[in-house]
């Protein structure tokens, strides 16, 4: 530890970054810890009770969420880098010729067989 | 001078059979109507074959860059490669009549067997770092979905999650580890790494780095302190995922665990067959101490356990900690001894776990009660498990006795004695808890009336795993000298 201190260079261009890490976890730090140790606390039932527009709370705030939300996302990620490579391949078509489209076929023609599976398995639908 | 692209994929023929088997398999999911037919195990077996005999096939020689650096194709990586498709082969057949996944669709399974021997078939000739990532994630992701594919039993789905959140964070730390490697020498090819850190580099980012690394990898071979996920997954998974995950992924980790390690930090030292460190950080030290941790709590976990799909599981951590004593001897002797006992080690452990499968779909549990009097009602594959148990203890005659002489020899050859001294007492606790097995099988009363019968099909797949167990102790040649041949790892 004594040598990583000892080896810090101030001409370091990172130098500053180091400090500026330093600082920016010590003043975060800092204001939570000061304002849990400088500040009042008592305990009021109300004050503690969940904001929900002025009205009592109705419902639990731990609702459940449906995991089609996720298979959503998961589809989208796959199908747009997907897409992501298919724009290089359209700008580039007429020199890539007769190789460049078996083999992006052959690249959409996986892909597609990960959409059936997809779509057999019910992951399209929303119900 | 690697090869493009084009020219790559005639070495590929492996690989390109193994995924023509997987969409197949996809369209067979999709198109099929009736979920039991055993078609898709007939497809996963022929493509896993083709994909063995090809690579089996592929001629010895100096090895080659592929795909512009991102795979090799060596004799270390043909070796794994026909290792893990050997492994998967047997675990199709282990998974035709297994009870669990009767009533599951079997194409879609075998699909994710497949990917995760594609996987493996990436990670053991990957030689970029990307490409390391990128093969870790699809021997992991696939695994996932193996493990947790029992939706009805709740075991099984908290094994995945564990699974997906341990490796999630392990393969996130190794990356780290990678991308920090990357920053200190500018090269994504593990060869170009390692050139480079011979030259001498800051000694803190490369053990930073190394330590990251070490975290991923660990987690793969299940080594103490990465092992935690596996006693469950092992537990909740069905039986033959636990066999497969128990063999396949720990070989590929180990060949990626070999290759990374002898490419990036240590370099041939001139005489034949040594190997010198290449920075200051003394990784040999580290790993002989995770070696002697893994054994140790592999094999006093395994003491108490009751599931013998468990008491395997642990078994198999304390094999991996066993494995572990040939790496951290910097030569290629102690290489040839990994791979040797990778060999013995697939026939062995892949037949202890088929007869735990074949006890347990009669009595769908894998309680050790279970086993009572199996010699007598069943006694082929008593005497199977016999033979198995006693081979993983190493106990001459059998291989797993000439796999532990290699470790051993070479251990005390480089003075490490203090490992084989530890390796030595785990033995004998082994013997314990495989003995105790053995002991319930022959010498207590069957709690179960009537006998078990065996059908053709796993009676000679026992029998196939048998022989090599039983031979291999004896005539064990032809084996040490492909393993010979396939310890030279690319480093160009």
């Amino acid at each position: 530890m004594a040598n990583f201190v000892s080896s810090i260079q101030f001409s370091d261009p990172y130098f500053s970054v180091l400090l500026l890490l330093i600082i920016a976890v010590g003043m975060a730090v800092g204001f939570v810890f000061l304002s849990q140790a400088l500040g009042p606390s008592k305990y009021d039932r109300i004050k503690y009770s969940v904001y929900e527009c002025g009205v009592d709370p109705i419902t639990s705030a731990s609702v459940r969420v449906s995991v089609k939300f996720y298979l959503v996302a998961l589809l989208f990620i796959l199908f747009d880098l997907e897409s992501a490579f298919l724009y290089p391949w359209a700008v580039l078509y007429r020199d890539l010729g007769w190789f460049g489209f078996v083999e992006m076929a052959v690249f959409v023609g996986i892909l597609l067989a990960g959409l059936l599976y997809a779509w057999k398995k019910g992951a399209l639908e929303w119900q | 001078m690697p090869l493009g692209n084009l020219a790559s994929l005639r070495y590929f023929l492996p690989e390109l059979a193994i995924t023509a088997t997987i969409l197949l398999l996809v369209v067979l999911h999709v198109v099929g109507r009736n979920r039991r037919s055993p078609e898709a195990a007939i497809l996963a077996l022929v493509g896993t074959g083709m994909a063995l005999w090809v690579a089996w096939m592929t001629p010895a020689g100096e090895g080659i860059g592929l795909f512009e650096g991102m795979v090799v194709l060596d004799g270390f990586a043909v070796f794994f490669k026909v290792l893990t498709a050997l492994a998967t082969a047997i675990v199709i057949f282990m998974s035709i009549d297994c009870y669990e996944l009767t009533d599951r669709t079997q194409a879609e399974y075998y699909l994710f067997l497949l990917s995760v021997l594609l996987g493996m078939f990436l990670l053991s000739s990957a030689s970029d770092i990307v490409m390391l990532y990128l093969a870790l994630e699809l021997v992991s992701i696939p695994s996932y979905l193996l493990a947790g594919y029992l939706k009805g039993k709740a075991s099984s789905t908290e094994a995945s999650m564990k699974y997906v959140v341990y490796g999630a964070t392990a393969s996130g730390v190794m990356i780290y580890g990678f991308s920090l490697l990357y920053g200190m020498t500018g090269s994504t090819q593990i060869s170009e790494i390692g050139r480079v850190l011979t030259l001498g580099t800051a000694p803190l980012p490369a053990m930073l780095a190394a330590v990251m690394v070490t975290v991923g990898f660990g987690y793969k071979i299940a080594a103490v302190p990465f092992h935690m996920w596996s006693p469950d997954v092992y537990e909740g998974a069905p039986t033959p995922v636990t066999a497969f995950l128990s063999v396949g992924p720990k070989a590929a980790g180990f060949a990626v665990l070999v290759r990374f390690f002898y490419t990036v930090f240590a370099s041939p030292d001139g005489a034949d067959g040594m190997w010198k460190l290449s920075s200051s950080v003394d990784w040999p030290f580290l790993f002989a101490v995770l070696s002697a941790v893994t054994m140790t709590v592999g094999n006093l976990v395994a003491i108490n356990q009751r599931n013998v799909k468990r008491l395997l599981a642990y078994s198999s951590i304390a094999h991996a900690g066993y494995m572990l004593m040939g790496f951290v001897l910097l030569t290629t002797v102690g290489l040839k001894a990994i791979l040797f006992y990778l060999v013995v080690y697939l026939f062995m452990n892949l037949g202890a776990f088929y007869v735990v499968v074949l006890v347990a779909n009669g009595s769908r549990s894998e309680d050790i009660s279970y086993f009572s009097g199996l010699g007598s009602r069943a006694p082929f594959a008593a005497v199977s498990l016999a033979i198995f148990l006693f081979a993983l203890t190493g106990i001459p005659p059998f291989s797993g006795f000439i796999g532990k002489v290699y470790l051993f020899a070479e251990v005390i050859n480089r003075g490490v004695y203090w490992l084989a001294l530890v390796a030595a007492l785990n033995s004998v606790i082994s013997l314990y808890y495989y003995a105790r097995i053995v002991k319930v099988m022959f010498l207590e009363d069957p709690t179960q009336a009537g006998d078990l019968p065996l059908a053709l099909v796993p009676r000679v797949m026992l029998a196939i795993l048998v022989v090599p167990t039983l031979l291999l102790g004896i005539y064990w040649e032809p084996v040490i000298r492909v393993t010979e041949a396939s310890v030279r790892i690319l480093t160009h």
